[in-house]
């Protein structure tokens, strides 16, 4: 067997290990590598940013644990961001696993101890709600109709924040964060098409290619690209978070993969050419 | 100095347990992923047993009856478990197509169609020159990829004509390799997650 043919045929666990130590270095010693905005994340920041303070934001925890690693840090800078800016937030859950999250989040951001918000008043958890597009149809039109409670079971009504908040028209702009296509493209077609709200959105990196269109066409007004977005989302908020530290733990292993590609691809043409299939 | 917290050492060995699975298939990957299967579906069937009390069975306490028709709706769709009442179980599954399909496809239509075609069909010369290549790409791309669809002209693949479907071709492999990378960036987005947190919540090197 030809140095070739044993590069074509390379066991994954020696690709494993190897992505494993390609993710350990910079972990270990940060290089600071520089971090290049993308214009996606700007106009997400720029778009919050020009919302005036107490207006209404609603916010979706739409993803569970698998995809906390690459959007949880984002939502995590986003709120740092729509709390320094006096803003109030809905937040509801439109995966199953959101609900779980929102805790995870909750003790990052440490609103009542950082920003002195109080529950109720500031910032609201309604919860999960089934349906995924008809949840934010309900939301969206009559959403005391839809939840009567919180996550913790206390009437809507009991909470101030929750006063003046009956659907679309109250609400200045609808922020989600969601790893399923379904959802992404369920706000779009439900805050923007329907009720024609500002809508920001932030989902895994796979899915930005089929969901960049919605950008281009000035439906979403800004886009968290995954873990990048999110990295950009810390360093302009000033919040540096897991995403800035992941940065440099990116880049190491996209290149690794990017030799891998090129050896995988120069092995096969040189076995071809060797007469090998 | 390594964590002493419980929790911490839990989620360090499922972590780990998890990452197993890249290398071989064993028994204690076996064991993370019934562990989880379960804890998943436990917690399915509270956050549903929730969703029925907070979103229907409070409405019916405080008077709404009409929610009683969505329970009966529920209670159908049980009925697939039944030879004999089977028939039942297509009532509301028609309800929630019926349902899915209003509240989406007018919004579909406006977001995926028709806002769509209005954003490509903007004007080719932009006001920079950057914009201008970016609106003559999206153009060309538009389209020759359109144009790798059609299926019933036979001579659309021949001669200068065979052109368009090819080049179409080229720009869907561009956008498939786009498509692949951020694949690639998300999958180790989520690992990397896990890595910092073995680093720096379990063995606190970092």
């Amino acid at each position: 067997m030809s140095v070739w043919e044993k590069l074509t045929s390379l066991p994954r666990e020696v690709i494993m290990s190897l992505v494993i130590v390609a993710m350990l270095i910079p972990a270990l010693n940060p290089l600071g590598l520089p971090l290049m905005t993308g214009d996606m994340s700007l106009a997400w920041y720029d778009t919050v940013d020009a919302l005036p303070a107490d207006s209404i934001v609603l916010m979706d925890i739409g993803y569970g644990s698998g995809g906390y690693p690459s959007l949880g840090p984002g939502n995590i800078a986003a709120l740092h961001q729509m709390f320094e800016k006096d803003l109030k937030v809905v937040l509801m859950a439109t995966s199953l696993e959101g609900t779980m999250m929102y805790p995870l989040i909750m003790d990052v951001v440490r609103p009542e101890q950082d920003y002195g918000l109080v529950y109720g008043e500031d910032y609201v958890f309604i919860g999960y709600i089934a349906g995924e597009q008809t949840a934010m149809a309900g939301v969206l039109g009559d959403l005391k109709a839809l939840v009567s409670v919180d996550y913790q079971g206390t009437s809507i009504n009991s909470l101030s924040l929750m006063d003046n908040i009956n659907g679309a028209d109250d609400i200045d702009l609808v922020a989600y964060l969601t790893t399923a296509g379904g959802i992404a493209e369920g706000w779009v077609y439900q805050a923007y098409s329907q009720y024609d709200k500002k809508v920001v959105g932030g989902f895994l990196s796979m899915m930005t290619t089929s969901l960049k269109p919605y950008y281009d066409s000035g439906q979403l007004l800004g886009i968290m690209d995954g873990i990048k977005g999110a990295a950009d989302l810390e360093f302009i908020t000033g919040h540096p978070g897991d995403a800035i530290v992941s940065s440099d733990i990116l880049t190491f292993t996209q290149t690794l993969v990017l030799i891998f590609i090129i050896i995988g691809n120069v092995s096969y043409w040189m076995v071809k050419q060797e007469g090998g299939n | 100095m390594v964590s002493m917290d419980p929790q911490i050492w839990l989620a360090a060995f499922f972590t780990i347990a998890a990452t197993s699975y890249a290398f071989r298939d064993n028994l204690v990957f076996k064991f993370a992923e019934n562990t989880f299967i379960g804890i998943a579906a436990g917690h399915a069937i509270v956050m549903g047993v929730k969703n029925i009390r907070d979103y229907g069975w409070t409405h019916i306490m405080s008077g709404e009856m009409i929610y009683v028709v969505v329970f009966v709706l529920g209670i159908m769709m049980y009925a697939r478990f039944s030879d004999e009442y089977y028939w039942l179980y297509r009532y509301p599954i028609a309800f929630l197509v019926g349902n899915g399909i209003g509240i989406s496809i007018r919004a579909a239509i406006h977001s995926d169609f028709i806002v769509q075609v209005r954003a490509t069909a903007s004007p080719l010369i932009a006001s920079d020159a950057l914009g201008t290549v970016n609106a003559l790409i999206t153009f060309v791309g538009c389209i020759t990829a359109m144009s790798h669809f059609i299926f019933t002209y036979e001579k659309m693949d021949e001669g200068v004509l065979g052109w368009f479907p090819r080049i179409g071709r080229s720009m869907m492999l561009l956008a498939f390799g786009a498509s692949f990378g951020n694949t690639v960036m998300s999958r180790f987005g989520m690992y990397q997650g896990r890595i910092i947190f073995l680093l720096r919540d379990w063995l606190q090197v970092i």
